[in-house]
């Protein structure tokens, strides 16, 4: 095994998804500190224009191939590649995004190749050339170290935001890899579906009969987002949503709820923040109407910054936030998106 | 493989449906089948659908959980739950069967005895139970879990096989991608939406805007998103008197053909070595009243150059 570590960049659409930058850092900085080579991988539509972004993180060397068999069938092509690398260049660690392809990619190498694999990782660094790392626990009440041993690639699955983005490269070179063959019995993908009347603004529609409201898709993203502005059940309802999505849209943010919300259809799921929704980790965190469950608590209090609206003083959320509003959500949301919309302007 | 005939027609379908409610229920008489679809039986046993539903046994949400002296999770085997992510899956493998006939087992590893999470299961309407059960499967990793998983699926042959979108204890998420792999059989992962047809099953997965889909030939694995928000049924009181006559096989590691030595802590890559509680400082400023609450907070913002 050598002192090498990957990054596995993850595009969609052929846009690379900012976890990748992130994972390509961590893995020149992890190299750097054990004497290895660092590289990142881009597999799949874009991955060649992704180079230039992977390399300027700072990393020795890019891989890319750029085929469309990685967006025709789920995860089989990407392991097959990704098997065959790490076999013949036995990185010492492959980091990859804790996203759902991400965590497929990494089951499969790890049942294929026998590794052992670490998810939710949240901080990773080298301490006595073994690479250590934090991975929380019990909805994030709790911090537990964890390492490897043995032979054999480490995969690591780590967290939106668990790791900063630099820009410290210059130089990389950039390495062209064959696309594989098609996978046998592969899982085509088909799509997408459902996008008519998507629009560059948030939009009313309508959901097993239930009103929603669907916000645009740069404000769509929660994961990916440095700014959240979230509605709970305080919100009233669906159209209660525009008003969080212009704020979120002046801050550059993406909209994200409770689980409450999502259940009853006032948003589409992948906006759902908690313990059975989605981590996040953001700079800032505007939680709109929502009482601050445990289970909500859980996806989001790595949060930089929390600013709850609530009209209840006794809510939960007010026991864990940087700045606490006991007041109305309709008055106060259209009032501040104003006023962030008037400095920006001039700014 | 079990398959359905490629010729099965829309009738015939109808009549091997029957048949394996029939089967599935004793209490009726075998006798009371349709004279007419007697010569088929034999036919239609070949062509079972079985949906295997991957259950995990997760600790009573109530209970404030410990990590042990072992670095693991304090477990309780009287304190365990159907994984709630599980419930959406067992819902989804119900729902497949009243549709398209055949059986629902619903797979687990587990401390031993017949637990209440099984038991709850089999309530709610699966056909059987299966309880891998050893003590080398102690402090298996998630590799390991799928090795196991994958054995057992095996031997059980199944055609589609249901896991949920992760564990509530774990969160890991990559236990159907390894299982999937040791099968050598597709995934499709975080369906919202599940549909067999023919050899081929279609999942819907949310995309940020409007969903994919994405198809595979039978056997293939699907594990279900929350998502897919449908409402798992409470068992009824029928379910429950019958859940306790239903077939439930325990089987250990030599039933599966699997050495000890691939499993539980000793085959475990990944290491424990300490854990800290988490304190967050927050300032907690809380001022009341929504009149200059947009000031403050926009204040706030440009205070801490959030913008």
């Amino acid at each position: 095994m050598t002192n090498d570590i990957w990054a596995v960049a993850e595009l969609e659409g052929g846009k690379l998804k900012n976890i990748s930058l992130q994972l390509a850092s961590k893995a020149a900085q992890l190299a750097a500190a054990l004497g290895g080579q660092s590289a990142a991988v881009a597999l799949g539509q874009g991955a060649q224009a992704a180079a230039a972004a992977l390399g300027a993180t700072g990393v020795n060397a890019v891989l890319v191939s750029e085929s469309d068999i990685y967006d025709t069938y789920l995860v089989q092509p990407a392991t097959d590649v990704l098997a065959q690398l790490i076999q013949q260049r036995q990185p010492k660690a492959v980091l990859l995004p804790a996203t759902v392809t991400g965590r497929d990619v990494a089951g499969r190498l790890a049942a294929r190749l026998g590794l052992g694999v670490e998810y939710n990782v949240t901080s990773a660094d080298v301490a006595e050339g073994e690479i250590a790392m934090v991975v929380p626990a019990f909805g994030g009440q709790l911090n537990v170290n964890a390492t490897f041993a043995g032979d054999g690639t480490r995969l690591i699955l780590a967290r939106q935001n668990a790791f900063a983005a630099t820009k410290t490269g210059s130089g990389t070179t950039t390495e062209t890899l064959p696309a594989p063959a098609a996978p046998a019995n592969g899982a085509k993908i088909s799509g997408p579906f459902g996008t008519e009347g998507a629009t560059e603004e948030g939009h009313m529609t309508t959901v097993n009969g239930h009103p929603q409201y669907v916000p645009p898709p740069s404000r769509s993203n929660v994961e990916e987002a440095a700014i959240i502005v979230s509605g709970g059940r305080g919100v009233g309802g669906p159209e209660g949503f525009a008003d969080l999505d212009a704020l979120a849209q002046a801050l550059g943010g993406a909209v994200g709820s409770s689980r409450p919300v999502t259940d009853d259809e006032w948003l589409p799921h992948h906006h759902h923040i908690g313990q059975t929704g989605r981590t996040v980790k953001p700079e800032l965190y505007i939680a709109c109407g929502i009482s601050g469950a445990v289970q909500h608590q859980a996806g989001m209090q790595t949060s930089k910054y929390i600013i709850a609206i609530n009209k209840d003083k006794d809510a939960p959320i007010f026991t864990f936030c940087d700045l606490g509003v006991v007041g109305d959500l309709k008055a106060i949301i259209p009032e501040l998106t104003k006023l962030v919309q008037d400095y920006k302007a001039s700014h | 493989m079990a398959r359905y005939p490629a010729t099965l027609t829309a009738a015939n379908k109808q009549g091997y449906n029957e048949e394996k409610s029939f089967r599935g229920n004793k209490g009726v008489p075998r006798q009371s089948l349709p004279p007419l679809l007697a010569p088929l039986s034999l036919d239609l046993e070949e062509s079972t659908l079985k949906i295997v539903v991957c259950m995990k046994e997760t600790p009573s949400t109530e209970v404030p959980k410990s990590l042990g002296a072992d670095m693991r999770l304090a477990r309780n085997p009287g304190d365990t739950i159907i994984n709630p992510f599980d419930e959406y899956t067992i819902e989804e493998g119900l729902r497949q069967q009243e549709k398209l006939g055949g059986d629902v087992v619903i797979l687990t590893m587990g401390p031993g005895a017949t637990t209440e999470p099984m038991r709850r299961a089999l309530a709610m309407g699966a056909t059987s139970g299966v309880l891998v059960s050893d003590t080398a499967l102690a402090g298996s990793d998630a590799v390991a879990t799928g090795r196991v998983l994958a054995a057992a699926l095996k031997k059980l042959s199944a055609d589609l096989v249901l896991f949920g979108q992760s564990s509530a204890d774990a969160y890991g998420g990559i236990v159907p991608a390894i299982t999937a792999e040791f099968m050598g059989v597709p995934l499709l992962s975080f369906a919202t939406k599940v549909e067999v047809e023919g050899n081929a099953v279609t999942i819907e997965r949310e995309a940020d805007v409007g969903y994919t889909k994405a198809t595979a030939p039978l056997p293939a694995l699907v594990s279900i998103a929350k998502a897919i928000n449908n409402n798992p049924r409470y068992p009824s009181m029928k379910g429950i008197m019958s859940a306790k006559k239903k077939p439930l096989d325990t089987w250990t590691l030599a039933d599966l053909g699997l050495d000890a030595g691939t499993v539980g802590t000793g085959a475990a890559k990944e290491r424990v070595t300490g854990a800290t509680p988490v304190a967050t400082q927050r300032r907690r400023e809380i001022i009341t009243g929504s009149a200059g609450a947009a000031q403050r907070i926009f204040d706030f913002l440009v205070e801490n150059k959030v913008i």
